[in-house]
């Protein structure tokens, strides 16, 4: 399968899939239809872990603004990286300090799934 | 049958139970999640907000620093021109206040004349200020021999000729020593008594040129012709007139130095004395709707050409340079990207010489193309030259005589009768008075002759 890579936006984030097992999301979310925006990326994650996943895969998010409904889908995100946690999988959620609400986030994600593997790390 | 069915159904049940449970389960979550999503991004607005309202701050006062520096830099600008010229004294700056003045008048003003100006805010008054305070701005680049041409042979001079003509006067003083040893023993009293004539004579010429070079007076053409009269006595020259000149007057020059003396006449219009124009951009003069007549040489400083200047001090080609100070003014306004609301800066300041009926500069502008601000603004123009203490080379006139000029000048269509019964009738002109002229000028002012 191919690797994706949606360039960066003034409303969306960079996004980098390689099927070396690197997912990267850098950026602002704040897409117009947030749901129809990220289907390439969830479509490709799906595939990805039916077919050629990586021994261990690492997801580096690095967002720094996000609307609610972003927020919805990175939930859905995470879930399906909780239903594929039976491959090893390393999330490091990156923050900048000063940015409080994206270190919440992160809080939140970790305590929804607590079987994944997130780490908050302060740039 | 009946068993097995039986069982078929609760398996089914208990498959749907669990399906159930899962499903409210994950409706839970999800509820749950939405909560806490939407807690969240209700806190994430509230930091956005306080955010933007901080960065809202922060470029008013950026933009508030802005505005004073540009203001700054304004004043500046007028400082330098009244700076540059003693002749102008605080004209910039008491231009604007008195502008102001009278445009707020009009803007409270009932008057039928005024129903459709009024100040609407700031922004509006601002840019009314800022073209009263720029109004002169192209008088920077008014030579200041021609601002402040004083009298009619004034110039910027290599005294070069001065110092020639000084040798001149040495060569004819030794001439004379040598002369008068060899001719001693002549009839004294006919040559004194001829002698006496000839240097009245040539007192009164040079009293008459004198007096005439100050340009206090008209003068007519018999002054005219006299002065002609007075050219045409020649002297004889023995100095090379090309030595000690800079390159362009050297090139101007068509002295004939081939052999001396050469017969000169006592005053001249010589083509030396014509500094052509040159680079002129006719076609953009023409584009920014200039109408006045551009002299075809840049100056003219003939001696006899000056002389003869009927009103004044300036020959028609330097009172153009003074007249190209407005049109300076609109095209450096004009380069200006000024904001949408203050676009008018430069038609308010570039039609202060303008009259009502197409007679003044650079536009040859009808009271019908002239808005209102740029009415005021001439006629504060005027008042202030009129009334101004700090010219060195005029008296300060009363407030009466300078309102009974102002008064023909209105009648004359010059300036706006409107304005100046608004000026008169508000009590600006006291008020005015009171803040920028000497107690001696502000004489009573019966106003009801002129209302």
């Amino acid at each position: 399968m191919e690797n994706l890579i949606i360039e960066e936006t003034k409303y969306t984030p960079l996004i980098k899939m390689d099927t070396n097992g690197t997912i990267e999301l850098v950026g602002k979310s704040y897409p117009e239809n947030t749901f129809e925006f990220y289907v390439p990326m969830m479509e490709w994650v799906k595939e990805y872990f039916e077919t050629s996943a990586a021994d261990v895969t690492t997801v580096n998010m690095e967002i720094t603004y996000f609307n609610s409904s972003s927020s919805k889908l990175f939930f859905d995100f995470f879930d399906l990286l909780e239903e594929n946690n039976d491959k090893k999988i390393v999330i490091n959620w990156i923050y900048d300090e000063e940015n409080e609400s994206a270190l919440e986030a992160g809080e939140d994600f970790m305590e929804d799934f607590e079987d994944l593997t997130i780490n908050l790390v302060e740039k | 049958m009946s068993n097995s069915s039986d069982n078929k159904l609760v398996d089914e049940l208990e498959s749907l139970k669990i399906s159930f449970t899962k499903t409210a389960d994950k409706i839970i979550k999800d509820i749950n999640r939405q909560d806490k999503i939407m807690a969240r991004s209700d806190k994430r607005q509230r930091q956005e907000y306080d955010e933007l309202q901080k960065k809202l701050i922060e470029v008013q006062s950026l933009q508030e620093a802005q505005k004073e520096l540009m203001d700054s830099f304004i004043k500046l600008i007028a400082s330098a021109i009244d700076a540059k010229s003693k002749y102008t004294g605080g004209h910039c700056s008491r231009v604007p206040e008195l502008s102001l003045m009278i445009a707020q008048a009009a803007s409270d003003s009932t008057d039928e004349a005024f129903k459709e100006f009024e100040i609407k805010d700031d922004v509006q008054l601002r840019e009314l200020s800022i073209a009263a305070w720029l109004h002169d701005c192209g008088k920077v680049t008014t030579p200041e021999y021609v601002v402040d041409k004083a009298t009619k042979l004034e110039t910027i001079y290599n005294r070069i000729h001065e110092i020639r003509t000084r040798f001149e006067v040495l060569y004819r003083d030794l001439k004379i020593e040598a002369l008068e040893k060899m001719l001693a023993g002549e009839d004294e009293t006919k040559v004194a008594s001829w002698l006496d004539s000839e240097y009245k004579k040539l007192q009164d010429d040079f009293d008459f040129l004198a007096n005439a070079n100050i340009g206090g007076e008209f003068m007519n053409d018999a002054d005219q012709k006299r002065v002609e009269d007075i050219a045409n006595r020649t002297w004889e020259r023995y100095f090379d007139s090309s030595k000690g000149l800079a390159r362009h007057e050297r090139e101007r020059l068509t002295d004939d130095n081939s052999s001396f003396p050469v017969s000169e006449k006592l005053l001249s219009n010589k083509a030396q004395h014509i500094i052509p124009r040159e680079d002129f951009d006719f076609e953009e003069y023409e584009k920014f709707g200039f109408k006045t007549p551009v002299p075809k040489d840049l100056y003219n400083l003939g001696e006899v050409y000056n002389l003869q200047i009927s009103r004044g001090t300036l020959t028609q080609e330097e009172r153009f340079k003074i007249q190209e100070h407005v049109i300076m003014s609109i095209k450096m306004l004009e380069e200006l990207p000024f904001p949408d609301q203050l676009k008018n800066v430069p038609l308010f300041a570039g039609a202060h010489h303008e009259t009502l009926i197409g007679t003044g500069y650079p536009r040859e502008l009808k009271k019908e193309d002239m808005p209102l601000p740029a009415r005021i603004m001439a006629l504060a123009d005027v008042f202030e030259a009129l009334t101004a203490a700090d010219r060195p080379y005029k008296e300060a006139k009363t407030l009466s005589a300078s309102i009974k000029i102002l008064s023909f000048m209105v009648k004359d269509k010059h300036l706006d009768e409107d304005i100046f019964k608004l000026f008169l009738s508000s009590g600006i002109y006291k008020e005015y008075a009171k803040l920028n002229l000497s107690p001696n000028q502000i004489d009573d002012v019966d106003i009801s002759v002129y209302l």
